[in-house]
């Protein structure tokens, strides 16, 4: 126990910097940007909340996951299940079950079950998926992807198929975004120092020492993956508010890619990594867009062609890892001591 | 000098984008794909869309007012989508127009709707784009991808007297499952018209061998095949199909209207597309030839499908609208444009009620495609509009 | 048993393509743990360089018209010099790097690739006659069967043979052999890293040219899309398959195969658009079953 506090005591250092950084953007953005802008930063706190959740997994378990974006999908669609008045689910889910076509539920309270189906699903898929390991274990949790990816697209009368459905709330402002930022950067600190995270990381970077320790990898990793999951169904949920529309197509390789791509960026084994690499990239995909438009110079407007915006931030993500193979953050936390930040959890 | 022509009408085309507003003009935003997948897609009709633009602005304005256009780029990004649908309503767009597609289109519109101003969908065909799908102040200018299916079907019935049809659908997008719903609502309407066999693909899908297989094994040939796919998978199936010996008459949707593919399939012969107006330069309306050479003009390209005209059609009612309402309140335009019905356009007639924003029925050109070579041999309109509870069962 | 033998050349000519892909990304997995998710660009690349660029609807084929003599060599140099540049300028210097980074490179490098032919080319899908003499069908044992089907399967075995052969009787093939089982070894005993790295990517650069002139002759499109689904399924089989294990991948290619095209036809209509779903759902069987792959090489084997 005591050994426990001085962990919290060493490691809360990173918790409170990276809310810190979360809360600057959002009060600055509310101070100085444009509505527009506005909706970029919600997007970006919602990407926290799909990295950080990927990270709880990937990043403690060391197992890359393909995955989790169908969680997202689970959470989008049962968002859309829970608030889409009665009367549009009659005509465009009329396939649901009579007790869902008639709740319709707070949003934050739908968002808290998004998340649990999605979690209660990990745990089933998971007691199969997470007896894998390296690379099988990608591929498999790639196949449960395409899976629900395959249903939602054609289970017509439950998910209105490939087309979008709407009706969605709209509710996902800056402040709600931030909240859910924060509180899933909280819950990914909170399970990282927990015995089941230490656990977990042991394993990652000694599997037979912590096999021989008595710890369960396998075990650990369900945990891991249904909290992951419970976190990215909620941060499903919000991004269903946020757009107002949730269509599965938006749930699949696009998606799973520029999440997978900003962990990486960041650094796949720390929590800051997973915050840095979406801030980071965020930051140069907006650059890229403004200068997309067009940026005055004396006069003079001065633009990139369109579609150059793409392939420079393939471009500058390939520099990045070619120059930081373990990320931005090389792996390791940020905390007050900013010269030489601490290995993580240790 | 054609080239030249064309330099001079862009450098208009220039001058409505970047030139000053004035305090007095009449903003219509563009939240369209500028780059990325739907941009191809979305330019041609956004084209169409400028030329009566440009052509209103000429002729006095609207309202005696100036049109000046903004635009704002979706990235073929929904999220994007939303951010250029605020945009251009912070630029003081009184019309938001809105990508073709209804999924990509969808979150500028809803944008626009809940800043209480009127929408329009490029080219949507779902019925989804307008009241059910986005609420009552959006529109699209197109014709239901449904009627293209019903109409292919009663024409094929009453003049290539099919009666065995048989039906292969791409389960890839809405617009595919809507032409056969389409299809599927007209067959029993039809006297002794059967479904000999169904079958389902994927647009990605590099091979269609077992499905084709599958036709191939019926004790005969059908009659005709509806085929509810679009491009590029559309392409392939077909090549496959007239490959595998299938000779039998081919009906599609609109989606794959445009002879630019037609080398991947040479001498194609016995191929129908429904077409709200030609692009091969014989429509019975000659105004819609010289639509053609104008858009040639401005863009220095023929218009590569129909999805051109509903750009230039979309223009057309909601300005007449705005002078009968002799206002831009969104809720005047809307209840003119509800009044509107067989509003005859350069590409067919157009009705609005309060209950449907988009045309359960409509006038379609049928184009024939002999040895390779499309051509406009009929003309059909549906006898019976398809009932909006049947569209939105869909 | 003419529909049987109809099932048995569907699923054969799907399966080449799969197994084909398949192949081109376990070489380059084989010597460098490298999941190139850039393969299926490749494949793109290669039949985009038939085309003239140009955002026109109408395509402006350029090296497509070449005789036919000329137009293969010319499409497989092309893939094997992309592949071999991509090594050079980015692959290189992630040798050292852990797999999840070399994983995100290679998806950056296909994601520049991609919108790179979207600025030449744009979105939209393009036509292109080639050799569509193929499309005429031949009749054997009473199935008709598209010349194409034919003539892709038994470019596939002519592959599979030429390649077996190259890589159990030429020395570059042994120590190719030598570097996919164990590298670190391989390199001790005098192999040439680089050399045996680059031929790798040249002929995964090769088979990608292949699928493409295939793809682009079967559906008479070049899209930014085409290679996509069969560089997804081909990474699956690779998997399924043992990775490291080119017979394995090449087997599992076909396997997938053969399961599609097998669901599609045993499906009730209603199911058949979650035909995948079922296909996905055997992969993840194949994996539980077998997490080591069909043909697992013996360096693949954890030692815990």
């Amino acid at each position: 126990m005591a050994q426990r506090s001085s962990l919290l005591a060493r490691t809360i250092s990173t918790l409170i910097i990276l809310i810190l950084i979360l809360v600057a953007i959002a009060v600055v953005t509310k101070l100085l940007g444009s509505r527009p802008f506005e909706r970029t930063v919600v997007e970006m706190f919602i990407r926290v909340m799909l990295v950080v959740g990927i990270y709880i997994f990937v990043g403690n378990s060391g197992v890359i996951s393909f995955g989790h974006m169908g969680f997202m999908c689970i959470g989008a669609y049962a968002a859309a299940w829970f608030t889409i008045p009665a009367v549009m689910k009659q005509v465009s889910l009329p396939g649901l079950p009579n007790f869902l076509i008639n709740t319709q539920l707070p949003i934050f309270l739908s968002a808290f079950l998004a998340g649990l189906l999605a979690a209660l699903f990990a745990l089933i898929v998971g007691r199969i998926l997470m007896r894998l390991s390296g690379i099988a274990a990608s591929i498999a949790t790639f196949a449960m992807l395409a899976v629900i990816n395959v249903v939602y697209s054609n289970w017509d009368s439950v998910t209105g198929g490939t087309g979008s459905i709407v009706g969605i709330p709209f509710y996902t402002g800056i402040w709600t975004a931030l909240g859910g930022a924060i509180l899933v950067v909280i819950i990914a600190y909170l399970y990282q120092i927990s015995r089941s995270g230490l656990a977990l990381r042991a394993g990652r970077d000694e599997a037979t020492a912590a096999a021989a320790s008595g710890v369960n990898i396998v075990r650990e990793r369900l945990i891991a993956f249904v909290i992951s999951a419970f976190v990215i169904g909620v941060a499903g949920a919000l991004y269903g508010h946020f757009l107002g529309v949730v269509n599965p197509d938006a749930f699949y390789l696009g998606v799973t890619f520029i999440t997978l791509s900003m962990l990486v960026v960041g650094g796949m084994n720390s929590l800051s990594g997973a915050v840095m690499g979406v801030i980071v990239i965020s930051g140069i995909i907006q650059l890229l867009r403004w200068l997309e438009k067009g940026v005055d110079l004396g006069g003079t407007t001065l633009a990139i062609p369109n579609g150059l915006q793409e392939i420079t931030i393939g471009l500058v993500m390939i520099v990045i890892l070619m120059f930081r193979p373990s990320g931005l953050t090389r792996n390791r936390e940020i905390t007050w001591r900013f010269k030489g930040a601490t290995k993580p959890s240790e | 000098m054609s080239r030249l022509k064309a330099l001079g009408l862009a450098a208009t085309f220039g001058a409505l984008i970047s030139g000053p507003a004035l305090a007095d003009d009449i903003v219509v935003g563009f939240a369209t794909a500028e780059s990325g997948f739907m941009q191809a897609y979305d330019k041609p009709a956004q084209d169409a869309a400028l030329i009566r633009i440009d052509e209103i602005n000429k002729a006095g304005g609207l309202l005696g007012r100036q049109i000046k256009v903004v635009t704002a780029d979706t990235k073929t990004d929904r999220a994007e989508g939303a951010k250029a649908g605020l945009e251009v309503l912070d630029k003081g767009a009184e019309l938001v127009i809105v990508s073709c597609d209804y999924d990509f289109g969808a979150p500028a519109a809803l944008a626009a709707e809940a800043a209480g101003k009127v929408s329009f969908f490029l080219c949507a065909e779902s019925i989804k784009a307008g009241i059910p799908g986005v609420g009552p102040h959006s529109f699209s200018s197109s014709v239901l991808a449904a009627v293209q299916g019903a109409t292919m079907a009663e024409w094929a019935y009453n003049k290539k007297n099919a009666r065995k049809f048989y039906r292969l659908l791409d389960t890839w997008t809405v617009y595919n499952k809507g032409i056969c719903d389409g299809f599927d609502w007209q067959l029993p309407r039809l006297k002794d018209a059967e479904l000999v066999g169904s079958d389902t693909f994927k647009n990605e899908d590099a091979s269609i061998a077992s499905q084709i297989s599958r036709i191939k094994a019926l004790p005969q040939e059908p009659d005709a095949i509806m085929l509810c796919t679009m491009m590029p998978g559309a392409v392939s199936a077909i090549k496959q199909i007239r490959a595998a010996g299938i000779k039998a008459p081919i009906l599609n949707g609109s989606g794959v209207d445009g002879s630019y593919w037609l080398s991947a399939v040479p001498d194609l012969s016995n191929f129908f597309v429904p077409a709200q107006g030609s692009i091969y330069g014989d429509d019975p309306n000659p105004k819609v030839n010289e639509f053609n050479k104008k858009y040639k003009e401005v863009t220095g390209g023929d218009p590569s499908s129909q999805y051109v005209y509903p750009g230039y059609v979309l223009i057309d009612v909601w300005s007449k609208a705005v002078e009968r309402a002799k206002s831009l309140d969104a809720d005047a335009v809307v209840a003119e444009l509800e009044k509107m019905k067989d509003e005859p356009t350069l590409f067919g007639p157009r009705t609005f009620t309060s209950e449907i924003h988009h045309q359960n029925k409509g006038r379609y050109l049928i184009i024939e495609t002999t040895n390779g070579k499309p051509a406009v041999v009929d003309e059909w309109t549906i006898s019976e509009a398809i009932p909006v509870a049947d569209l939105l069962k869909q | 048993m003419t529909a049987l033998l109809q099932i048995l050349f569907d699923a054969l000519s799907l399966g080449s393509l799969y197994a084909l892909g398949a192949l081109g990304i376990a070489l380059i997995f084989g010597v460098m743990r490298l999941v190139n998710f850039a393969h299926g660009d490749y494949i793109a690349f290669c039949v985009f360089a038939l085309l003239w660029p140009s955002i026109d609807a109408a395509a402006i084929v350029f090296a497509g018209n070449l005789p036919t003599i000329i137009l293969i060599p010319l499409i497989l140099a092309i893939g094997a010099g992309l592949s071999v540049l991509s090594e050079i300028l980015v692959f290189r210097r992630f040798r050292n790097a852990n797999p999840a980074t070399m994983m995100i490179a290679s998806f950056a490098l296909g994601y520049v690739l991609k919108n790179f032919l979207l600025m030449l080319f744009s979105s939209r899908p393009k036509s292109i006659d080639l050799w569509s003499n193929l499309s005429q069908q031949v009749e054997i044992a009473g199935a008709r069967i598209p010349l194409l089907q034919v003539i892709t399967i038994t470019i596939t075995i002519v592959i599979l043979i030429a390649l077996t052969a190259f890589l159990k009787r030429t020395r570059f093939g042994l120590e190719m052999r030598a570097a996919a089982e164990n590298f670190t070894m391989a390199r001790m005993l005098g192999v040439k890293a680089n050399r045996v790295i680059m031929l790798a990517f040249a002929i995964s650069g090769m088979l990608a040219a292949a699928i493409g002139l295939i793809l682009a002759t079967q559906s008479g499109t070049v899209d930014i899309q085409m290679g996509m689904s069969v560089m997804l399924v081909a990474f699956i089989a690779t998997v399924i398959g043992g990775l490291g294990s080119l017979p394995g991948a090449v087997i599992a290619g076909f396997l997938i195969g053969g399961a599609s095209v097998l669901m599609q036809v045993i499906l009730p209509l209603e199911a058949r658009p979650f035909r995948d779903a079922f296909v996905y759902g055997a992969v993840i069987a194949c994996l539980i079953w077998r997490p080591q792959g069909l043909l697992a090489p013996k360096s693949a084997k954890q030692r815990v």
